[in-house]
């Protein structure tokens, strides 16, 4: 990663204040994807160079030059796909729009409905023809979904979350005890990362807080990629406050003064409703200098992503805010020492955030109460159209994936052979592993799968599993930075053997194609082309007579 | 001891180091292979290709990681080369040939590819996967003089664009899209002629394949021999790598070991070399009959000057004749002609070009510490926390040092720049004080007082280091700032804040150039920057001093070894009688005691019938002193002319002798650079025709002119100098190695990064104050209300007799005046418009470029190309104390 390019971004008066990110997108917003004469002035202004804004520029699905003219775009998230939606929908939508009017976005996170597209800045769910036209033809009312909340267990995600007003006596009496003991009740609540890692927060707020550097950053990571995942939207549209406070609380934890929400701009209802909460602590004075008349700073950002699933990772995302191209860096340095702008950051993702304030009010033991000895908590599950009661499910931690599946989901409406827990990223449990796992780090990991995000697809029987595969490795290759080897060439070899043997009378030979998982597993700088050999190997390893006839 | 273990094999680790280091450090260079890594780039981690096996204690498992980036823990458990390692570098190698043509051997890297040698290395032998989208198709871009690309070839390790980054800092490329379309960008996708390059070709050197290269195709192996070298062009002193052929130059890299320049180095020095067998290269001796040159032998060139010299010295004495050496030639040659003038015409009429830009310098240090030289090194650019530039254009002129001034303040490191222009070391500076030509006495002494008034001097190296502190303090807390905010244009606070932040600067460290010195008030310019240091306590330890950047590959030698007409060899005065006596003793002729005469004072003489003959070796005063018909027409009043060139100059023409001198590719010697770094010059080639090094040919009409010196080697010349030369009493030929030492020399051999460290050389430093004076070419401002300046571009050095006969010229092509956009519109000049530019001494035409680099007011330019010859409007303003020409500061008007 360039050190000249992070300093230069976060010069005085720049940095958040006049970000490169936001002027980059904000010529596109203002008129499609910019010209290089308004790139040319930015790199001019910022001293980067042109050839870096219009890196920066090409890189992602909403400011490259190729989407110009783009006027609508439908959804290509993997719930969307296996519901086969999304053939009708494009159908329609060339009765209204030339083909190149019409673009992708990778998952919107409808997956409870599907037929999801974006349009004219909103996102919509429709499948029948009549609703498309009445849509394009500007006749809907707005785009809002509904989707089916529950709980088992303690619901501490999904419990109403009080008003900012009457949360201020708790941060009041937080800002009178030291950060110090904050983070030592953060540690007691055992909370692990909800993002993927299931890294420990107090860890990272500890190590921020101790490392060299002003001003520090709280990022929240709310560039939910995984397609299938909702939960983060659900908690950014209705629990906004839970997600800004734990920013707030994170922040008094690790001295930073300044919180960067980084939400993905596939959800603009998300976006629409965080920013008027920010809005919210402004009057309520939990957003500015001296919060609650303390010395404590707190000031909110909110940064709307341009669309590239890698922006999820944290050091990506760190480069993004710096208007850099979001190419993912090597670590060490650790964002808690050198981060956003090459200052202390802590990145944590939206539910790991919002657990805090519960944190805060209830002491760490009870959140430790909750959940198992290693994953304490509960995690909240997004479960798509293939069930019968499709929703967003919080459960205690430890909790059988099968009441999940049963319970909440009332089971398949349609028969599947598998569920894809965790993003494309997370494992492909075929259904008969359904009962052997319970809702947890461990669990997961000791089956070889991945909790993850905790989003649930189910990969209908009639869905051939190569095909999936396939999928998988164009998301990949779509998303991929491009920066490491393995997953930039070896994301596009991979879906183009999977597409031969299935077009051609082409067979993989199957040691090339170990060789190929094996070199993205252990080869890969990030968790991309690092973490697509687990579905790929649990399709090979669950699925193998089916996947047979394609190899030799 | 702390360890970790290779193989089971306990190895030391050192804090910080990577896993890579580590195992280099142990196992030798080679031991990992890797792409994306270079040794003059930060870890990137983007090939994969290091990987290697780790267990950590305590954490049972074998890991994968990639060495380049991954830190040494102690008690790791490294496997460099396990049989799961060798596989995954096969197959990620086999990745990567499926996107890269299989035309080895017609390729211009076959032989010196790195993708090569890694692939034979892990033992590829087949490419299993099936026929895929692929980059084979992109087309080259052969737009530029000298970069080239062939993106086909691109193996996507972003080590063009990370060179350009954290190397040059010019943020020429980048990559566009991403995952597997993306690719290397100049520009905004452009080519890199079209683009803002500025072929250093850090990026070719950087690229592992043939993707980035250049015209000479430095990375193919045809070359037969390697030499290592000093460039010939400004003061940084790069080290270069000459690859030949024969007697053919093949091309020009930039070490990665070279302290100066680590791997770095500008298009001058990398790529514009060809003039040395340009056609126009002067061959044989020349010497003018009846108006014209006519072809002689050496021989007859000799027997010539010697009767002519002799002559006019038995006729009129020995002080009717001067020479001006030149700092393009080595010590050892600088040495021989000050001897030659000395000891065999007996005069201390020589001088050379430092009388016109760095002589106030030499005079304005010599006062104040002692010693006329750079305090400290360009390497403690890493230890400052302060960077104050006056003056100076470095990007430009001193490309290598500019680059890293830039990357310091890029990184964050206060930048201060006082000058006229927005230059581009200005546009990241944190304090840009864009003075009015010609104050930099006003807003020095500004700094100065609000440093004294906000009490942020450091007393302690005031009182132990210092004399004359009280006085000084007076007269600058006295100062009018009213008056020289007025005077010098910047608003009061912006001084302030400058002054302030080089004050708290745990450590400021100080550049300057021409822009301080050819002044009327340059030398007392140089002294309050000097004082500037000493009040803030900067001199005297790592990171901080004054650092003038001298031009000239060799103007530091140059006066080192006795080219100026009041100090002999070593600095020592001439009208001292122990030191007349000294030079006396080690000559053994008898030297005068009396001053000669400086550069402008030779013109003056010559056109007062006081100066008979000259003798010039590589330097065109013509085009590049001041008042270019007065110096015409001093040079045509000399009875006698001998010029020592590369080529027919403006000077030349006025000869009545040329002599062909050889290019530093052709001879040995020595070079020191702005850093006092003495370095070794080799021989790559051999003289073109019948020309000679510059030193052989002194010693050849030493002898016929009656005085026995030794045949010239550089070692000979080395042993005679450090006898003489106290400074250089360690330097031995064989001793210097490839880093060349920085002067003092113990005679043990030891050098000396930081002068002044306990004592100045003088002592005591000595805190002088000035006031500003208006310079009196001022008076003209009635009539000619522009004030035109002169400056540099990265292309071009000098006169131009070199650049100008390489590709650099179809590069820039012109020297091009720079005018306001506001002066441009009142005066209804369009950009490309030839306009006239009037002085007091004579006219110019030139070309108009509109720019906001330049205040309205201002003009600037260069003096490049003899068809501008600017210097017929320059003047005849000298520095009060040195006698440098002021060439920053002209009145002159400009008319359509």
């Amino acid at each position: 990663m360039s050190k000249n390019l992070t300093a230069l971004a976060g010069r005085k008066g720049k940095g958040l204040t006049n970000n490169l990110f936001e002027r980059i997108a904000g010529l596109t917003e203002e008129s499609g994807p910019a010209d290089k004469e308004a790139l040319r002035q930015l790199a001019d202004e910022f001293l980067v160079g042109n050839a870096n804004i219009y890196g920066t520029a090409t890189f992602y699905d909403f400011t490259k030059p190729d989407n110009r003219n783009k006027k609508v775009y439908t959804c290509n998230g993997s719930a969307c796909l296996l519901a086969g939606t999304q053939d009708a929908v494009k159908a329609e939508l060339l009765r209204h729009f030339q083909p190149d009017e019409i673009g992708e976005m990778c998952c919107l996170g409808r997956c409870h409905e599907n037929g999801a597209f974006h349009f004219n800045g909103q996102n919509f769910s429709a499948c029948q023809p009549a609703e498309i036209a009445d849509i394009v033809a500007g006749k809907a009312s707005n785009g809002i979904d509904r989707y089916r909340v529950g709980a088992l267990g303690t619901p501490i995600l999904t419990a109403p979350f009080p008003e900012p007003e009457a949360c201020k006596p708790v941060i009041a009496k937080m800002l009178n005890d030291s950060p110090e003991s904050l983070v030592e009740t953060v540690r007691k609540s055992g909370l692990r990362g909800r993002g993927g890692a299931g890294f420990p927060i107090a860890f990272k707020l500890d190590a921020c807080r101790k490392a060299a550097g002003e001003p520090r950053f709280i990022v929240c990571n709310a560039d939910e990629g995984d397609p299938g995942a909702f939960s983060d939207r659900y908690l950014m549209e209705e629990r906004p406050y839970a997600v800004l406070l734990g920013m707030l609380i994170a922040g008094y934890a690790a001295g930073a003064e300044r919180g960067v929400i980084y939400i993905r701009a596939e959800y603009p209802e998300s976006i629409a409703v965080i920013r008027e909460a920010i809005n919210g602590l402004t009057e309520a004075g939990l957003n500015g200098d001296r919060i609650l008349g303390s010395d404590f700073n707190f000031h909110f950002k909110l940064i709307k992503a341009q669309g590239a699933y890698i922006c999820g990772e944290e050091t990506a995302l760190l480069q993004s805010i710096e208007g850099k191209r979001p190419e993912v860096r090597v670590r060490p340095p650790y964002p808690a020492q050198e981060g956003l702008f090459g200052k202390p950051t802590v990145v944590n993702n939206v539910e790991t955030l919002a657990n805090l304030y519960y944190i805060l009010v209830n002491g760490g033991e009870k959140f430790a109460a909750v959940g198992t000895q290693h994953s304490t908590g509960t995690k909240l599950l997004s479960l798509d159209s293939s069930f019968n009661t499709p929703g967003l499910y919080e459960v205690d931690m430890g909790t059988p994936l099968a009441k999940v599946v049963e319970t909440l989901g009332g089971g398949s409406r349609i028969p599947v052979k598998a569920l894809h827990i965790g993003g494309p990223l997370g494992g492909l449990v075929p259904v008969e592993k359904i009962p052997d796992l319970t809702v947890d780090f461990e669990s997961f990991a000791q089956n070889s799968f991945l909790l993850g995000h905790a989003s649930v697809i189910g990969i209908p029987e009639s869905y051939p599993m190569v095909r999936y595969v396939e999928h998988l490795f164009a998301f990949t290759a779509h998303e991929s930075c491009g920066k490491c080897f393995p997953c930039r060439i070896g994301s596009v070899r991979g879906r183009e053997m999977l597409h031969k043997a299935q077009a051609e009378s082409y067979r993989i030979n199957a040691e090339l194609f170990n060789d190929l998982v094996d070199t993205l597993a252990k080869g890969s700088l990030c968790a991309l082309g690092g973490g697509i050999p687990l579905p790929v190997r649990n399709a090979l390893t669950w699925f193998k007579d089916e996947l047979a006839p394609y190899f030799e | 001891m702390r360890v970790a273990y290779i193989d089971g094999t306990a190895c030391e680790i050192r804090p910080g180091e990577t896993i890579l280091a580590f195992l280099k450090r142990h196992m030798g260079e080679d031991c990992v292979p890797t792409l994306c890594d270079a040794p003059n780039l930060e870890p990137f981690g983007a090939c994969r290709v290091c990987s290697v096996e780790v267990a950590r204690p305590g954490n049972g498992g074998l890991k994968t990681v990639a060495s380049c980036h991954t830190p040494i823990e102690e008690g790791m458990m490294i496997y460099p080369d396990s049989e799961s390692v060798q596989k995954l570098r096969r197959n990620i190698m086999e990745l990567v040939l499926t996107d890269h043509p299989l035309d080895c051997l017609t390729c211009e890297v076959n032989g010196n590819c790195e993708l090569q040698d890694v692939a034979a290395r892990v033992g590829i032998r087949k490419v299993r996967y099936p026929e895929g989208k692929n980059h084979l198709d992109r087309t080259k871009d052969l737009s530029h003089p000298y970069m080239t690309s062939d993106l086909s070839k691109c193996i996507m390790c972003y080590r063009c664009v990370r060179a350009c980054d954290e190397v040059q800092g010019q943020f020429v490329l980048s990559v566009a899209g991403r995952g597997f379309d993306s690719a290397i960008i100049k520009g905004m996708n452009e080519s890199f002629f079209e683009s803002d390059c500025v072929s250093c070709g850090a990026c070719a050197q950087a690229c592992p394949t043939s993707a980035i290269s250049d015209i000479y195709q430095s990375k193919s192996v045809s070359a037969q021999k390697e030499v290592r070298t000093v460039c010939t062009y400004c003061g940084v002193g790069c080290n270069l790598a000459v690859k030949a052929t024969g007697n053919k130059i093949m091309s020009i890299q930039a070490p990665f070991d070279a302290e100066v320049n680590s791997g770095h180095t500008c298009l001058k020095g990398r790529y514009a070399f060809a003039f040395y067998k340009h056609p126009d290269r002067l061959q044989h001796p020349l010497i003018k009959r009846n108006g014209q040159f006519e072809r002689a032998t050496w021989e007859e060139a000799y027997d010539y000057i010697a009767e002519k010299l002799t002559q006019i010295r038995e006729e009129s004495g020995p002080d009717f004749i001067a020479g001006i050496s030149s700092a393009r030639c080595t010590n050892e040659e600088n040495y021989l002609m000050q001897k030659f003038i000395r000891a065999v015409i007996g005069t201390n009429n020589i001088d050379g070009c430092a009388r016109v830009c760095h002589s106030p310098t030499a005079i304005g240090m010599q006062r104040t510490f002692g010693t006329g030289a750079a305090t400290n090194s360009i390497a403690d650019l890493k230890w400052t926390s302060a960077m104050l530039v006056v003056g100076a254009n470095p990007t430009e002129a001193h490309p290598v040092t500019g680059a890293k001034i830039k990357q310091q303040a890029m990184k964050g490191k206060t930048l201060i720049v006082l000058d006229p222009r927005k230059t581009e070391i200005a546009r990241y500076a944190d304090h840009h004080l864009q003075l009015r030509p010609g104050t930099n006495v006003a807003v020095l002494n500004m700094m100065m007082y609000y440093i004294l008034k906000e009490g942020l001097e450091d007393a302690g190296f005031i009182a132990n280091r210092t004399e004359g502190y009280e006085d000084f303090r007076n007269n600058i807390l006295n100062l009018n700032i009213d008056e020289l905010e007025a005077v010098s244009g910047v608003p009061r606070e912006q001084v302030r804040e400058a002054a302030i932040a080089y004050a708290k600067a745990p450590a400021a460290m100080s550049f300057h150039g021409l822009g301080v010195t050819e002044h009327y008030q340059g030398t007392y310019a140089v002294m309050l920057i000097a004082d500037l240091a000493m009040i803030t306590g900067n001199v005297g330890k790592p990171g901080c001093g004054v650092n003038p950047l001298r031009g000239q590959n060799n103007v530091q030698g140059m006066a080192d070894m006795g080219v100026q007409p009041y100090q002999g060899a070593g600095y020592l005065d001439v009208t001292n009688p122990d030191m007349v006596r000294k030079f006396t003793d080690f000559y053994g002729r008898p030297v005068s005691d009396k001053i000669g005469y400086t550069i402008p004072e030779m013109y003056d003489s010559a056109l007062t019938g006081k100066l008979r003959a000259m003798w010039i070796i590589g330097e065109d005063v013509v085009q590049s002193d001041p008042n270019s018909q007065k110096v015409i027409r001093a040079l045509e009043a000399l009875d006698f002319l001998v010029v020592q060139e590369l080529f027919m100059t403006e000077t030349s023409k006025y000869a009545d002798v040329i002599l062909p001198g050889a290019s530093f590719l052709e001879k040995e010697g020595t070079f020191t650079n702005g850093e006092r770094r003495v370095q070794r010059v080799n021989r790559v080639v051999e003289p073109i025709g019948e020309s000679k090094p510059d030193g052989q040919i002194l010693v050849e009409i030493m002898n016929r002119m009656g005085y026995p010196q030794r045949p010239y080697t550089a070692k000979g010349m080395l042993e005679e100098i450090s006898a003489i030369v106290p400074f250089f009493a360690g330097i031995r030929w064989d001793e210097l190695g490839e880093q060349g030492k920085q002067w003092p020399v113990t005679p043990e051999g030891k050098d000396t990064k930081i002068l002044h460290t306990e004592t100045f050389k003088r002592g005591k430093g000595r805190l002088v104050f000035r006031d500003f004076m208006e310079t009196p070419e001022l008076d003209h401002a009635e009539e000619y209300p522009f004030i035109l300046t002169t400056n540099r571009v990265l292309e071009h050095y000098n006169s131009g007799t070199m650049t100008r006969r390489t590709n650099n010229a179809r590069i820039v092509t012109e020297d091009l005046l720079l005018i306001n956009p506001e002066d441009a519109r009142k005066n209804g000049i369009r950009e490309g418009e030839m306009v006239r530019l009037i002085s007091p001494r004579g006219q110019v035409p030139s070309k108009a470029h509109i720019t906001d680099e330049v205040k309205p007011g201002i003009l600037s330019t260069t003096f490049h190309f003899p068809e501008l010859m600017v210097n017929n409007v320059t003047s005849d303003i000298h520095d009060t104390e040195a006698n440098c020409p002021e060439y920053k500061v002209v009145s002159v008007r400009i008319e359509k």
